[in-house]
């Protein structure tokens, strides 16, 4: 009974000396379990059953099956939180300050870019439970322009390089605060929160996963690994015989029409853009770099050291400065800490700019770049979803299954 | 680039990772993964109560048995503006009703904290600080966290008491104020 001895040498009221009365236990010791293993195991097999459905059983029902499996084990049985799309942050945040990654999470983070380099993006298809969610919440689809398109997925891009910055710098993990399925998976609807997975729950009806295709950040790595892929998806084994209907089929805008030869004058013309866009590198590199010049001030307001110097400044009397004033930390000691941490915000900022600026000019490239040549409708493997509708969609391969009966 | 290459750079990457580890400066704050309320640090602002994602916050109030005075007047149980040292609604300082008051010997009391009813608001522990011993405190309940990656409360905490620890260390108790003489 040491600790009430040394407690009670310090304390105003000295605990007192009882005849019969024992301690109780404090009701803190109940260990919550921790379920990062339970994690990884079902991940695995969730991964390896959506390769068969989307590889070998080619049925859109099995993979929809998936999905809600998906959605029921991943999205509301373990909360959904935290899952491999926000873990970059915590990826970034251990590899640039060398605070410690948890095994699991780093396998969580992992398993399914390893995957990807493999069989594409399955874990799109189920597995993520954000993905899940929007898969089974579309209704009709409404098709973005090519263009717009290509524009909007540049979101995700910025997403990562601003949401890794702040990660690096311990700003906040904004992607996890402002996840917008969360809020359903832990059934919490208080407002600011609720209303955004409402508009995204809105936008889903009618755009095929808004989410994964213009906001996930970490789509923009499955995307680069899945470029890779060792299996590809083939939209039929028979002769296609060029009907489009998959192409109309699928709300992802992941299927490639048939690239021909083209004329002489088409390929003066492309040539000439592509020497004009690589002219441009430079100038894309330097207003890259611009903006992230001009937007670190705002990435470093949201820190807490800085927020706290400029209502120090201000006079303001918040909860925060009162909370300061009670620690022994002085004023210089905080206004020495924001300086060098806005100092850091500025050049990772400004570097993810200019790296930001040559993923645009890379995108651009290889949208003006001639495709191999492809006489029949393709899957581009980094933007397909594996969602089986465009198996669904295909007559041939529909043919088959009735024949089968 | 092929598959191919990619995968070779990959190899390269996994093999050179735990020689670039030994050579990266060590940090030991922050590091873990379960949220803890650092009690020093906490200044019983109420967003416990409020912030948490959970319907019902996952910060309880904690009494740590061992630095408690058992008074009979106690600054935790009783509110400031007290009319009188019963149990009517008005002289207690728990909303909920969720601190259970229970006879041990003369003069000595024990206060109990119902979880089940306790919001975590931690107006029991501001009282419990301003004159008592300071054995309440506020603290989040492993069993009831989700361990969301960004806990909501700790971006709203105004003290910054939310930390993150290891396993291995799973708790953070209150030390008890020092004696003013």
């Amino acid at each position: 009974m040491t600790l009430p001895v040394l407690f009670a040498a310090q304390a105003r009221f000295p605990a007192p000396e009882f005849e019969s009365y024992t301690l109780p236990k404090m009701s803190l010791e109940e260990l919550a379990s921790d379920s990062v293993l339970w994690r990884v195991l079902l991940l695995a097999m969730f991964l390896a059953a959506g390769t068969w459905f989307f590889y070998k059983l080619r049925s859109r029902k099995a993979l929809l099956a998936y999905s809600v499996a998906g959605l029921a084990v991943f999205g509301f049985l373990f909360a959904s939180c935290p899952c491999p799309v926000g873990m970059f942050q915590n990826i970034a945040e251990g590899l640039a300050n060398g605070s410690y990654i948890q095994p699991g999470v780093l396998i969580l983070f992992a398993l399914p870019l390893g995957v990807a380099l493999f069989a594409g993006r399955v874990f799109c298809g189920g597995a993520c439970p954000l993905g899940a969610i929007q898969e089974l919440l579309h209704w009709k689809s409404v098709f973005i322009p090519r263009p717009l398109d290509r524009i909007l997925r540049l979101i995700p891009v910025l997403l990562l390089l601003i949401f890794s910055v702040c990660a690096i710098y311990r700003i906040g993990f904004p992607l996890c605060y402002l996840e917008p399925y969360l809020p359903i998976f832990l059934l919490d609807f208080a407002t600011p929160f609720a209303i955004l997975s409402a508009v995204f729950l809105a936008a889903g009806l009618f755009i095929s996963r808004p989410f994964c295709r213009y906001v996930c950040p970490y789509g923009v790595l499955l995307r680069f690994f899945s470029y890779f892929s060792l299996l590809k998806p083939q939209i039929t084994s028979h002769e296609c015989v060029n009907c489009r209907l998959c192409e109309q089929g699928c709300p992802n805008g992941a299927i490639l029409p048939p690239e021909g030869t083209g004329s002489t004058s088409e390929h003066r013309s492309g040539f000439r853009r592509i020497s004009m866009l690589t002219a441009l590198i430079p100038f894309a590199l330097f207003a890259g770099g611009l903006f992230g010049y001009f937007c670190a001030p705002v990435l470093s307001s949201f820190h807490r050291d800085v927020r706290l110097v400029r209502e120090l400044d201000a006079g303001i009397k918040s909860e925060a400065v009162e909370a300061f004033e009670s620690t022994t930390t002085t004023r210089e000691e905080l206004r020495a800490r924001a300086i060098k941490l806005q100092n850091g915000v500025l050049l990772a900022s400004t570097a993810a700019g200019v790296l930001f600026g040559a993923v645009v000019m890379a995108e651009l490239i290889a949208e003006a770049r001639r495709r191999k040549e492809e006489e029949v409708y393709t899957i581009d493997p980094s933007l397909c979803f594996c969602c089986g509708r465009c198996y669904a969609a295909c007559p041939l391969e529909r043919k088959e299954k009735h024949h089968e009966k | 680039m092929t598959r191919r290459d990619l995968l070779r750079l990959g190899f390269l990457a996994v093999i050179t990772a735990p020689f670039a580890a030994l050579f990266r400066k060590r940090e030991e704050t922050g590091t873990g993964y379960f949220w803890q309320i650092d009690p020093d640090k906490c200044v019983q602002c109420g967003k416990c109560e409020t912030e948490c994602i959970l319907p019902q916050s996952a910060v309880k109030c904690v009494h740590q048995y061992a630095s408690c005075g058992y008074c009979l007047f106690c600054s935790g149980y009783y509110q400031d503006k007290r009319i009188d040292f019963n149990t009517a609604g008005e002289n207690m300082r728990c909303p909920t009703d969720a601190i259970i008051r229970t006879y041990v010997e003369d003069p000595y009391f024990e206060y109990k904290i119902d979880e089940e009813r306790c919001i975590g608001c931690g107006k029991c522990v501001k009282g419990c600080l301003s004159f008592g011993n300071g054995s309440l405190f506020l603290q989040v309940r492993r069993d009831l966290c989700k361990n969301c990656n960004e806990c909501r409360i700790a971006k709203a905490c105004p003290a910054d008491a939310f930390v993150r620890v290891p396993a291995d260390h799973p708790y953070i108790y209150r030390k008890p104020p020092e004696v003013k003489s």
